[in-house]
């Protein structure tokens, strides 16, 4: 993908060596350093970056939080936590010259004077490490702390750039909680960083398959005459997992599963299914596409919700056999919670290339499996010749994980003297054909945060265009009348009845992952 | 299933013609239990006696991390009769998921006699259709070099270390590229044997406030390994294409001195010590040192900056290895043509 405008003049000696833009030395300032985030995603990602060696020599890691811990307790956690949640075995002699760059800072998020400090600290860092004024800031602590540290970073000055440095930021979702509060937040980050400067993490979009959906579509040639609403009869797109709430109630229970998921991950895929080919590569030509695909979303008026969105939670039942307790017995749940843990779409895109195209999407919780699939259903060859009584539709599996691969459901004779017709699959498996594991999205992420390359990163405005479609689904749910029904399931099943409703009365079904 | 195998053994006996008769039924046998996998063809040449069970030994681990079909071929050209013997045979690994067996089919061939006629009907009559074809040519050239088989090479893959006269064989390279008409990615492993070293020596100049280095870097000293002369030359040579140096003398057989694009002089050292290939790379541009030198634990190089007697934060990258497998395993992760190293050759091609 392309450089960004604040990218430096190439080197002429990576010439041949980087096929990416290439990431910068900087340091990156980790708000929230002592939480979850950091310890099992962001530090690991910048462990097995370095390990592989693609981080440059010149960063350095500063963690800013609450807690009083030394530069030695900080390093000694974050070791602690790498040997658990990295993906490749941590080596002792690379991880004591990466902790060499890492560093605590202990501020509360609104004391003006850690601020302070921290700016004087990271000028000593650029002096002794040569990170030459380049800060990446990442907010990995809750949204209600955005604010004051955005602020406090501003007074401080550390928003500002010196020639030939710059200053990036990385918000973790949610970006808000509907659109008022998503303009909010976008209008608090850029009273002290501007959109260029804005990096808003979606990990799905830092996945090695989601990145191929564009590769899939835009350089194989049989793909493109075929996508679009002349040959396509739906899409559906699933994102299931076995697992439960788990830890997240009390975040869980206020966002559920269309704010959790929909808004953001299924969202982006669905842009990466559907948009128009980009002009280029940069990352505002591609993020011009997505957002058209969100615009075009047809919004549903309120009367029509309850026959296009489906709601669920899930019951008490079990996942591979265990026994499992429903939503609401698990820990921090309200015994009455109305929160959904599944929801089903149908949705439309209205535009030229998806006219009439239903895309049904469904993402829950406690499901039977863990999956996150994409399908393309083909619509059926003419009734004639073979297809009189052919029910199965082509179909195009796009496997975002786990098991990452395509697949392709075509019609073949089975062997004999009759004329019997049978679906096969042409299955490739991500994992079968390269040896090489693929990086976790947070790798990707990172490093693209450190080039300055936003493709992988969501736009101001497709989060408010993403937001604008879920707000009248959520109004609708929390109306005080004529409430669309939340259904219940059972753990371990494909969703409430009304999911599977949702396809019989277009004639269609969900496709058996 | 007999043919597949862990062991390295060459596997079945089968007969020329039925070659692919006999694969097929390899697949059935197996039932669905191994999936077969394939993204190229990777034919290798030899004419070193033993060689099939050493590159059966190397293609078992190379197929690891690249699905293939392998071609192991080889060759006594010296033979008073011909005549061709064939095996089959399958690597099979267990998938990164861990649930079943990802297994990548072997050929292998010995040929007795006229091999330069024997070799391009061997190698183009059990292709997997489709996929790209890497020849990996582990002999010196020959002349003349056989067009027939160039035509289907899409990247040549060879070693030009050992090499005695590198012109010649480099000279035979060109015209069997050019005669082929087509585009050949010539992949020299004694260029990729610098990967790292140049990937971590290129680090320190990507802020364009380093760049001013380049004007100022007025020696370069390289320690290479009993052997690895030629490895060391290219690594100048690289320096040189990319910074628009040229040659100017040298003194003895390991001084040599480059003149900048503004006419300032370059001094580079090249000393011979025990260590890896390339051990240590330091480059001095006015007061500032680069360095890179392999870390005491081997495949880590430990790269650091400074002044002479200054502080310097040291950090570590792979350093990559030296063998067969790792070689090949990184030069079939590239795509694309060897550009750069077109250049760097024509740098130091009178030096190799």
């Amino acid at each position: 993908m392309n450089r960004a405008a604040d990218q430096p003049e190439p080197n002429p000696l990576r010439e041949g060596l980087a096929t990416r833009a290439v990431p910068q030395p900087c340091s990156i300032v980790i708000f929230g350093a002592t939480g979850d985030l950091a310890h099992r995603k962001l530090v690991p990602a910048l462990y097995n970056v370095a390990a592989d060696g693609d981080l440059p020599p010149a960063v350095a890691i500063v963690g800013f939080a609450r807690r009083k811990k030394s530069d030695e307790e900080f390093r000694r956690d974050l070791e602690e936590a790498t040997r658990k949640f990295s993906r490749q075995a941590v080596r002792d002699e690379i991880w004591k010259t990466f902790a060499q760059s890492i560093f605590y800072h202990q501020s509360e998020f609104g004391d003006e004077s850690g601020y302070k400090r921290l700016a004087k600290r990271l000028d000593e860092i650029d002096k002794d490490h040569g990170t030459r004024g380049n800060r990446l800031f990442y907010f990995a602590a809750a949204p209600d702390q955005f604010e004051p540290i955005l602020k406090h970073l501003k007074a401080a000055g550390l928003n500002e750039t010196c020639k030939g440095s710059w200053v990036r930021v990385i918000v973790e979702k949610p970006f808000g909680t509907d659109l008022a509060s998503a303009r909010e937040l976008n209008r608090i980050v850029h009273n002290s960083f501007t959109e260029e400067q804005t990096y808003r993490i979606d990990h799905f979009l830092g996945k090695e398959t989601a990145q191929n959906i564009l590769v899939l579509r835009f350089a194989n040639a049989i793909f493109s005459p075929l996508w679009n609403t002349h040959y396509i009869d739906h899409v559906q797109i699933t994102a299931a997992e076995t697992l439960g709430v788990g830890t997240r109630a009390g975040y869980y229970e206020h966002a559920g599963a269309l704010r959790d998921m929909v808004q953001n991950h299924l969202l982006q895929l669905l842009c990466l299914v559907a948009m128009e080919p980009p002009t280029d590569l940069s990352a505002d030509s591609i993020r011009d596409e997505k957002v058209k695909v969100v615009r075009s979303l047809r919004r549903w008026p309120r009367n029509e919700i309850a026959a296009n969105v489906v709601r669920g939670q899930y019951t008490k039942g079990a996942i591979h056999g265990d026994p499992v307790a429903g939503y609401r017995q698990e820990q921090n749940v309200n015994a009455d919670s109305q929160t959904e843990t599944f929801v089903a779409l149908r949705l439309f895109i209205d535009n030229w290339r998806w006219a009439d195209v239903p895309i049904y999407m469904r993402v829950g919780k406690r499901l039977p499996k863990s999956a996150t699939e994409i399908s393309i259903h083909f619509k059926k060859a003419p009734a004639v010749l073979f297809n009189k009584d052919l029910h199965d539709l082509n179909v195009l599996v796009i496997r975002i994980q786990p098991d990452e691969g395509i697949a392709l459901r075509i019609h073949a004779k089975v062997p004999g003297t009759s004329f019997h017709i049978e679906p096969v699959k042409m299955d490739f498996h991500y994992g079968t054909s390269f040896g090489k594991a693929s990086p976790e999205a947070y790798e990707r992420l990172l490093l693209d945060a450190m080039s300055g390359d936003a493709t992988l990163f969501a736009r101001r405005d497709e989060v408010e265009q993403a937001w604008a479609f879920i707000d009248p689904i959520e109004e609708a749910w929390h109306a005080k009348k004529d409430v669309p029904e939340l259904f219940f399931h059972p753990a371990g099943s494909w969703g409430p009845e009304a999911a599977d409703d949702l396809l019989a009365r277009d004639g269609r079904a969900w496709r058996r992952l | 299933m007999p043919a597949v195998t862990e062991t390295y053994s060459l596997g079945v006996p089968v007969e020329v013609g039925k070659i692919d008769h006999e694969l097929k039924k390899l697949w059935l046998e197996s039932e669905g239990a191994m999936t077969r996998a394939s993204l190229m063809n990777l034919a290798v040449y030899s004419e070193e006696p033993g060689s099939l069970k050493k590159n059966t030994q190397l293609m078992a681990r190379i197929t690891e991390n690249h699905a293939c079909r392998a071609i192991v071929i080889e060759a006594d050209c010296n033979a008073e009769e011909d005549g061709v013997d064939a095996w089959i045979s399958a690597h099979c690994h267990v998938s990164r998921a861990g649930s079943k067996q990802v297994c990548s089919e072997q050929i292998s061939f010995c040929l007795n006699g006229g091999c330069t006629t024997q070799l391009p009907n061997i190698v183009l009559s059990n292709l997997d259709s489709d996929l790209p074809l890497y020849l990996w040519w582990q002999q010196e050239f020959h002349d003349p070099m056989d067009p027939q088989l160039w035509t289907w090479v899409d990247r040549l893959i060879y070693d030009s270390r050992p090499w005695q006269d590198f012109q010649a064989q480099m000279r035979l390279v060109e015209s069997a590229q050019a005669e082929a008409k087509q585009r050949i990615v010539l992949c020299d492993l004694n260029w990729t044997r610098l990967d790292k070293a140049r990937f971590a020596l290129a680090q320190f100049f990507d802020h364009p406030a380093s760049h001013h280095h380049f004007a100022k870097i007025k020696k370069v000293r390289i320690d290479y390994a009993s052997g690895f002369r030629s490895t060391a030359l290219l690594f100048v040579g690289w320096l040189a294409g990319q910074l628009n140096w040229r040659s100017e003398k040298t003194v003895g057989e390991n001084k040599l001195q480059f003149v900048g694009s503004s006419g300032r002089k370059i001094d580079i050292e090249m000393r011979q010590r025990d260590g890896e290939p390339i051990h240590e790379v330091a480059v001095t541009a006015g007061d500032i040192e680069f360095l890179i030198t392999h870390a005491k634990c081997g495949d880590l190089l430990e790269i650091s900056r400074g002044k002479a007697g200054g502080k310097r934060v040291p950090q570590l990258m792979p350093a990559g290895k030296n063998d067969p497998v790792s070689l090949m395993s990184e030069e079939l992760m590239r795509g694309g043509p060897h550009h750069v190293y077109l250049h760097a050759i024509n740098c130091v091609r009178e030096l190799l």
